[in-house]
Order: structure tokens, then sequence, then C-alpha cells
């Protein structure tokens, strides 16, 4: 199990206490729906998606999603959010072959 | 003229058994693969409740999508996300797809704004929609045509 590339973006860059910001998440993955045939081989090309992705602040959970083969190759997550302090923000995600990974990226407010 | 009739006999017959089955089978096909599919994701998750299409749900997608591989959509929704009334759930489904559902976002009051963006396949041209549920127990739904250039499956 490769790690995967993944990244979370927050915006606007400077924030306080109590802003809604805007957090991108982005991950490289795959997203094999399972019905496509392999060019070379002609061989059908096992699903492999991500079901699962989780938002936590300070292990709180604030967004949790199941997903489906739908989503684009590499997708991107976006979700508004609350800052509620000094913390982490942390993304897990999981995929239907049973990779667990995840992301975190440090919340500091100005004030 | 014995023998022109039993031609056009033997000609009638094939055409009717190669016709008819056919057509059957695509409309059984139509109806059970695509319309029943999203019926069906919808009643699952609504447990028989009713949906309103409602103006607070607001979806953004373009309405020509050249790629259908990469399809930006954008679903907001005018909630105030406080304690007691908030936006419990965003179910986004793509209705003609194999699958068609995307994804289930649940949302807590910590979020501050009922909004969720992603990016979505598509097989060909059909309604991306949006189904709402807030902590009242309410469910709205939003849906937008997208037409697909190339498809984005397979």
């Amino acid at each position: 199990m490769g790690k995967r590339k993944s990244l979370i973006k927050v915006k606007p860059k400077k924030y306080n206490t109590g802003d809604v910001v805007k957090v991108n998440f982005m991950v490289m993955h795959p997203m094999e729906t399972g019905s496509r045939k392999d060019k070379k081989s002609g061989k059908i090309v096992p699903a492999h998606y991500i079901n699962e992705v989780k938002f936590l602040f300070n292990d709180k959970p604030i967004t949790t999603m199941q997903t489906w083969e739908s989503l684009s190759t590499n997708p991107v997550f976006t979700i508004y959010f609350k800052v509620p302090g000094k913390g982490e923000l942390k993304v897990i995600y999981s995929d239907n072959q049973g990779e667990v990974n995840e992301k975190s990226k440090k919340i500091k407010p100005k004030s | 003229m014995e023998r022109r009739l039993f031609i056009k006999g033997l000609g009638i017959i094939a055409a009717t058994s190669v016709v008819v089955p056919s057509i059957a089978m695509a409309a059984e096909k139509t109806a059970s693969a695509t319309k029943m599919g999203i019926d069906k994701a919808l009643s699952e998750i609504t447990g028989g409740k009713s949906i309103s299409v409602s103006s607070k749900v607001h979806l953004k997608a373009p309405e020509i999508a050249e790629n259908g591989a990469v399809v930006p959509v954008t679903i907001e929704v005018d909630s105030p996300m406080s304690e007691t009334d908030y936006v419990k759930a965003i179910h986004v489904f793509a209705t003609k797809n194999g699958n068609v559902r995307c994804a289930d976002v649940m949302l807590t009051p910590a979020n501050g704004k009922a909004f969720f963006s992603t990016r979505v396949k598509l097989g060909v041209s059909q309604d991306v929609m949006a189904l709402v549920e807030t902590s009242k127990g309410e469910f709205l739904s939003a849906s937008q045509n997208v037409k697909v250039t190339i498809g984005g499956c397979g």
C-alpha cells in the first residue's frame, strides 16, 4: 500500500477564531468504476474507489462522507468549517480495497 | 402462387421474431437500470417521505460538460446552521449513471455553512440531483440537466 498524495487547503490563509473558512481536500486516487476495460489486455479493471472520507477537528467529527465510484479521478472535496480555536484538522479516508490514509493540517487562528 | 405465400409468411415470422423482443428488451433495460435506480435510491434515504423541490437548495453544475470524466458540482443550502436548525445531510446523485449515488455528506453545526463541492463522472447527458435532509426531518431537492459531449465512464 503506497502512500497517496493528498492536500488540504484552507482559504483564506489568514483567519480568526469564529471565522467560517473554506476547506479544500484533494487526493490522488484512480477511482476505478469496475466497468472499464484495460485497452492492452482487454481485462476488466477491478473497482477501486474511495468510499469514506472523515473530517475531524481535534478528533471530533465535523463532516463524514460516504462516496461511490461516480466521483471523478483525483477527487476534490470542499466544505466550510467554523474555526473554534487552535487545533488540528485531520482527514481520514479509506477505499473499497481496504486502504486507509490520513492527512492533517494545523489550524492557527490569528486571534 | 403457393411458393410466394410461403416466402411471404417466412418473412413476416422472421421480422416479428427479431423486432418484438428487441423492443421489449430495450424498454425493460431503460426502466430498470435508470428510472428504478434513482427512485429506489431516493426511497431508501427518505423512507417514503415526500420530497419537495426547494429554492433554498442551490445546485451549480455546467449546462454543457465537454468532458464527462470531470464535472464540477457545487451545492449550497440556505440554512442558519445553528444547533437547532441545520442541514443534516446532502446527497448527490447522477440519475443515469450505473450507480446513481455519488456522495452522502453528513454535516454538523460545526460546519458553519451548508456547502459541499466535488467533481463527478457522468456517463451520458443526464440530471444531476441534490437531496438535502434538514434537522427538522424535511427533504428538499434541486436538480439540473447536464449535457455531456464525451462520456466519462468506460
